[in-house]
C-alpha cells in the first residue's frame, strides 16, 4: 500500500496536535470512514447483548434457511444465523486487527527510532533486518506457524499476526527519524542537556503521530486481511467466529454450489465495506499528515 | 560507491535467506505443543504397511529429535544445500522436490501472464485518465471504481467471480486447470482447455491489480503534469498528443516499470489463496491440501521455496535497477 513520505513538517518543536484532531474531523474521507467503522462495530456489540446463548449453538435453527423474520440474513447448513454469527465475526475481526496493528506499530517504533536516531551500528544491523522482514511475505512464515499450532484462538493468531506486521512501520519511523535528528529544535535539546531516550520519546515521537497512524491502519488492514486468507486455508480460529472463518465454513460446505447466496455473500460484503471504511480513514490521514496532497482531496 | 550498491544489496540478499532458514527450522522446535512430535504420530498412523516403516526411519534420521539442537541446525542446512526437501507424508513415496516441481509451472504461467495483462491495461487506462483529468467523464466513474478494485482482497473478488460465473451463468468451469482424465500435451484441444479453465482465476488476479496499477499511473501522469519541461513543451507549441506520449507518458512510465518489476518477484507466492478456492493446481493448492492432509514436510518445503524465489527476485532486480535508473550507478541516490 502506498504511504507518500512526510518529507517536511514545516511547523516548530511543539506541534499544535489540537489542530491535527480538527483537521482530521474536517477530513470527509476520514470521517466518513471512521463513522462506517464505528457503526459496524457499536451495532454488533449491541446486538450481541439481545442474544440468547442458546441460539449461537449449531442447530438452535432450522438449517438452510434463506432470510427470513427469525434470522434476518439466513441459517447455515450447521443450523446457525448469519446475523447473530456476524455479531461475534465482526468485532472479532476488528480485534484481530487492533491487537496486531498496536504490536506491530509498536515494534516497528521502537526499531524503527532505535535505527534512525542512534545511526552507526545499530543502524546498519537493523536495517538488514527490516529490509529482510520487508522482502519477506509475512503470509509465508504465518502459514508454517499456523500450520504447526493449529486451531488458536483469535488473540493468539493476532499475536502471531503482529509479530510479522513490524517492518513497514520501522522503515518508516526510521526515516523520519533520520530526518527529524539533524533538525535545530533537536540539536537545541541536546545540548540542553536531554538524554537520548527523552529526546526520542518528546521530541521526535510527536512529530510522528499522524504518519505513526496511517502505519497502524495499514497494519489493521494487512492483519485482517492475512486472518481471512489463513482462515481460508483452514488455518484461522476455527472455534471462534470471525469474517474470514464465515468465510471458510460456507466454502466448505459449498454454499456457493447450492445457493445459500445469504451464507457466503454477508462476510463478502462485510469484509469489502469493512477494507473500503479503513482505506477512508488511511486516505484522510494521509492527506492531513501531508499538507500537499490536500490540493488534490 | 557502485561496488558498495552491489556489496549491499549481496548481503541483504544472504541475510535474507539465512534469516528466513532460520526462522524455518527453529519455528517448529519452539512452539509449544511439540509438533514435531505430531509430525512423527501423524507418520505412525499413515504407516502401518512397509512404505510407511520406511518413511518413519526416514523422518526419524531427518529431525533427529535425539541429537542436540546445534547437530539438527546443521544437519538442515546441508539438506537444504543439496536441494532436498524429504519425502511428502500424504503422498509418499514422492519427494517435496517432485511435488512442487508439478505445481510451480502453474503458478507461474497463471501469475506472469495475469501481471503483464493488468499492468499494460492499467499503465495505459491510468496514463489517459490522468492527463485528461476533469474533461474526462470516464474518470468519474474509473476512479471509484478503481479505488473499490484496489482494496478488494483478490479471494473475496475470486468468491464472486465464481458465484457469477461458475454458477449463475455457468460460462466457465468452476475449478481446476484441465477438465478431469485429459492428458497434459500441446495438443489445440489441451491449450483451449487450459484458457477456459484458468479464466476465471486470472480474471479474479487481473482486475484486483488493475486498480492498483490504474491508480498509481494515474497519480504519476498528474504530477508530470505540472512538471516545468511540459508547461516549456506547451509553450513551444507541441501538440497535445505529442507532449503525452513522448514527455509525460515516457517520463512516468520509470517508476510504473518499477513496480511491475517488483510484483514479478511475488509471482509464485503471489496468489496462494486464489488457487485454493479454485483448485488450480499451482503451489498455493499444494499448501492447501498438504495444510488439510497435515502433510508438514510440504508445506515447509513450499514456504521456503517461495521465500528463496522473492530473495533471488529481489536480487536480481537490485543488480538490474542501476541499468535503468543512472542516479543509482553514479551513487546520487542517497
Amino acid at each position: 500500500m502506498a504511504t507518500i513520505p512526510v518529507e517536511e513538517i514545516a511547523h516548530p518543536p511543539v506541534v499544535p496536535q489540537l489542530g491535527i484532531l480538527t483537521h482530521l474531523l474536517h477530513n470527509r474521507k476520514f470521517t466518513i470512514g471512521l463513522a462506517v467503522i464505528l457503526v459496524l462495530l457499536l451495532v454488533s456489540l449491541i446486538g450481541a447483548q439481545f442474544v440468547d446463548p442458546a441460539e449461537r449453538r449449531t442447530g438452535a435453527f432450522p438449517a438452510r434457511q434463506s432470510p427470513s423474520w427469525d434470522a434476518i440474513l439466513g441459517t447455515t447448513s450447521l443450523g446457525q444465523s448469519v446475523a447473530i454469527q456476524l455479531t461475534q465475526a465482526i468485532p472479532n475481526s476488528m480485534l484481530v486487527g487492533f491487537i496486531a496493528a498496536t504490536l506491530g506499530t509498536v515494534i516497528g517504533a521502537i526499531i524503527g527510532l532505535a535505527s534512525g536516531y542512534f545511526g552507526g551500528k545499530v543502524d546498519a544491523l537493523l536495517r538488514i533486518l527490516i529490509d529482510v522482514f520487508l522482502s519477506v511475505p509475512p503470509l509465508l512464515f504465518l502459514i508454517l506457524i499456523a500450520s504447526l499450532l493449529r486451531g488458536v484462538s483469535v488473540p493468539t493468531m493476532a499475536l502471531i499476526i503482529g509479530l510479522f506486521a513490524w517492518a513497514w512501520p520501522a522503515r518508516a519511523v526510521r526515516s523520519q527519524a533520520l530526518s527529524l535528528k539533524e533538525r535545530q529544535f533537536v540539536q537545541v535539546a541536546r545540548l540542553s542537556g536531554m538524554g537520548d531516550l527523552e529526546i526520542v520519546f518528546r521530541e521526535l515521537l510527536p512529530h510522528m503521530l499522524t504518519w505513526l497512524g496511517a502505519n497502524f491502519l495499514n497494519a489493521f488492514i494487512t492483519a485482517i486481511l492475512a486472518e481471512s486468507g489463513l482462515s481460508i486455508l483452514g488455518l484461522g480460529p476455527q472455534r471462534d467466529t470471525t469474517l474470514g472463518i464465515m468465510l471458510y465454513w460456507a466454502l466448505r460446505y459449498g454454499s456457493i454450489l447450492q445457493n445459500f447466496w445469504w451464507w457466503w455473500l454477508t462476510p463478502v460484503i462485510l469484509l469489502m465495506v469493512l477494507f473500503l471504511a479503513l482505506y477512508l480513514v488511511h486516505l484522510g490521514l494521509d492527506e492531513v499528515g501531508n499538507p500537499r496532497l490536500r490540493a488534490h482531496g | 560507491m557502485f561496488a558498495r550498491y552491489i556489496l549491499e544489496r549481496l548481503a541483504i540478499f544472504a541475510a535474507t535467506v539465512f534469516v528466513s532458514i532460520t526462522i524455518v527450522f527453529f519455528m517448529p522446535r519452539l512452539v509449544p505443543g511439540d509438533p514435531l512430535g505430531a509430525v512423527m504420530s501423524r507418520l505412525s498412523s499413515v504407516g502401518g504397511s512397509m512404505s510407511g516403516q520406511e518413511l518413519i526411519q526416514e523422518y526419524r534420521r531427518r529431525f533427529g529429535l535425539d541429537k542436540s539442537l546445534m547437530e539438527q541446525y546443521f544437519s538442515f542446512l546441508s539438506q537444504l544445500a543439496r536441494g532436498d526437501l524429504g519425502y511428502s507424508i500424504l503422498s509418499f513415496p514422492s519427494r517435496v522436490t517432485d511435488l512442487i516441481a508439478n505445481a510451480v509451472p502453474w503458478t507461474i504461467g497463471l501469475l506472469s501472464l495475469t501481471t503483464i495483462i493488468s499492468w499494460v491495461l492499467g499503465t495505459l487506462v491510468g496514463a489517459i485518465v490522468g492527463w485528461t483529468g476533469g474533461r474526462n467523464r470516464f474518470s468519474q466513474i474509473l476512479v471509484p471504481l478503481a479505488l473499490l478494485l484496489y482494496t478488494t482482497p483478490y479471494y473475496i473478488l475470486a468468491i464472486i467471480l465464481i458465484y457469477l460465473f461458475a454458477f449463475y451463468w455457468p460460462i466457465f468451469p468452476l475449478s481446476g486447470a484441465y477438465e478431469f482424465g485429459a492428458r497434459p500435451d500441446f495438443s489445440l484441444d489441451f491449450i483451449t482447455d487450459v484458457i477456459h479453465h484458468g479464466t476465471l482465476p486470472a480474471l479474479s488476479i487481473v482486475l484486483v491489480s488493475l486498480g492498483w496499477w490504474f491508480l498509481s499511473m494515474r497519480s504519476l501522469i498528474i504530477a508530470e503534469q505540472g512538471a516545468d519541461y511540459i508547461m516549456w513543451a506547451e509553450a513551444k507549441g507541441l501538440k497535445s498528443r505529442r507532449i503525452f506520449w513522448a514527455y509525460a507518458f515516457r517520463n512516468a512510465l520509470l517508476p510504473q516499470a518499477t513496480g511491475l518489476a517488483l510484483s514479478f518477484a511475488h509471482v509464485i507466492g503471489g496468489a496462494l489463496i486464489t488457487e485454493a478456492i479454485f483448485a488450480y493446481p499451482g503451489i498455493g493448492f499444494l499448501i492447501y491440501n498438504s495444510i488439510k492432509g497435515s502433510d508438514f514436510p510440504v508445506i515447509q518445503g513450499s514456504v521456503l521455496l517461495i521465500i528463496v524465489s522473492v530473495a533471488v527476485a529481489n536480487f536480481a532486480m537490485d543488480m538490474i535497477y542501476p541499468l535503468i535508473d543512472p542516479r543509482i550507478r553514479t551513487g546520487s541516490m542517497r
